[in-house]
């Protein structure tokens, strides 16, 4: 593993299934899809899940077409051009979510082109709405280092995915492209280390729980 | 009315027209070899065959997921209008013909939804970065790993097979298959867990 990628952390298998089956909100699909980029492994995974998806669509009761379906497909697809052959495999198979969920999408001039608000010292972040399917909230966190975050816990369906830096926690070390899935009840409190701030970014899907985990943020830090 | 014609599917019917049977595919190799012959010579009557089998299960499973009937067949026909525009695109040592109109099926739908959201937003996406191809190590050969994964599918205990169906043909989230099957949430989530371990553990990845 270690010699295809250095990415030690990655979703659960539950939630790449999920994001196979298309059952992933906005936000975290975006955390999802930036971790895939980085991950062949999860993206092996993905296509894995996506058979599964595949064998379930042939068990699917069938809906009967309207009587001129066929005709009228045909109506269309006749004044329509086919595709050309693709360029390389690469461009082939580009169904993929990945394709649809990019970061660029929210973040346009990157991470260097972020305005971070501080929250306290050490610590910045961003918010953005992530609208579309199932909307919910982007968050990035820049945390310089030394800085630790207070103990606390993961609300089941919060994701962090490290784009700088790393931080150590009660888990272990998370580094670029390496993914928190969290349970729920694990306790952590991460610290920033490393030379340059710890830039992650989070996915949550509800503004109600957006705001406790807000309230947690703002509580004094260790280790200022 | 295909219903039956899904072979080793578990839940099927049996009993359906024999005369269909014949001009309806079910068999992921025969899948693959009607879409190579889509791409390889625009072939009508292979694709016909394509759209017999997949644009009804496209309306079931979308209309399942959740759309209204005209929707449905809407979105079913542009999903085969894709399938017959790309089909040059279409790698079988990627993806089996199913899985990848899975994934075009699948797409359609949360780009509707999410039109449906936000109007105003851009459904097509701009900047596509290939990735690097996978290592060849770890690339078992497509074929084999897809025959390895259905077949573990099939195989899962009943129980779990159909929360893993539930789980990629429907739009529910965890909990609302939990009510729906009457079981404890904890319970759809563990079948769930136990079911993508038992595929890993055929396509001999380690379960960690």
């Amino acid at each position: 593993m270690t010699a295809l990628s250095n990415i030690r952390h990655h979703p659960k298998d539950v939630t790449l299934a999920a994001y196979a089956a298309g059952q992933v909100d906005e936000a975290r699909s975006v955390v999802i899809a930036a971790h895939l980029k980085l991950c062949p492994i999860c993206r092996l995974a993905v296509g894995d899940f996506e058979t599964v998806g595949g064998a379930c669509l042939e068990t699917v009761e069938p809906v009967g077409l309207s009587d001129s379906a066929l005709d009228s497909f045909w109506l269309r697809a006749g004044r329509q051009e086919m595709s050309p052959a693709p360029a390389s495999v690469l461009a082939a198979n580009d169904f993929s979510l990945d394709a649809m969920h990019p970061l660029s999408r929210y973040l346009k001039d990157g991470v260097d082109a972020i305005e971070w608000k501080s929250v306290a010292p050490g610590l910045a972040q961003h918010v953005i709405p992530a609208d579309g399917y199932r909307p919910g909230v982007l968050r990035l966190l820049k945390i310089s280092p030394g800085v630790r975050i207070p103990k606390h816990t993961h609300g089941d369906e919060e994701m962090t995915l490290i784009l700088r830096g790393s931080y150590t926690d009660e888990v272990g070390e998370f580094r670029h492209g390496d993914l928190a899935d969290l349970d729920e009840d694990v306790l952590h409190a991460p610290l920033a280390t490393g030379d340059e701030p710890c830039i992650c970014l989070i996915a949550t899907n509800a503004p109600l729980r957006f705001r406790t985990i807000m309230g947690r943020i703002a509580q004094p830090f260790i280790g200022l | 009315m295909f219903g039956a014609l899904a072979r080793r599917v578990t839940g099927q019917r049996p009993g359906g027209p024999r005369s269909v049977a014949q001009l309806i595919p079910a068999d992921p190799d025969r899948l693959n070899d009607l879409l190579l012959q889509v791409a390889r010579s625009a072939d009508r009557e292979a694709f016909n065959s394509l759209f017999a089998f997949f644009a009804p299960r496209i309306k079931g499973y979308l209309m399942r997921i959740g759309s209204p009937a005209d929707l449905a067949e809407d979105l079913a026909q542009e999903a085969m209008l894709k399938v017959w525009r790309k089909a040059l695109l279409f790698d079988p040592s990627k993806a089996s013909a199913a899985t990848w109109i899975f994934t075009i099926a699948r797409n359609l739908r949360i780009d509707a939804a999410r039109r449906a959201a936000k109007p105003a937003l851009d459904a097509e996406d701009p900047a596509f970065t290939p990735e690097e191809e996978p290592p060849a190590d770890v690339m078992m050969e497509r074929q084999s790993r897809d025959e390895k994964i259905r077949a573990a599918f099939q195989s899962l205990p009943p129980a779990q097979y159909e929360v893993v169906r539930l789980h990629f043909i429907e739009d529910a989230p965890h909990s609302e298959i939990a009510e729906r099957l009457n079981l404890p949430l904890g319970t759809v989530k563990s079948r769930l867990r136990l079911a993508f371990e038992k595929i890993r553990k055929e396509l001999g990845d380690s379960v960690e």
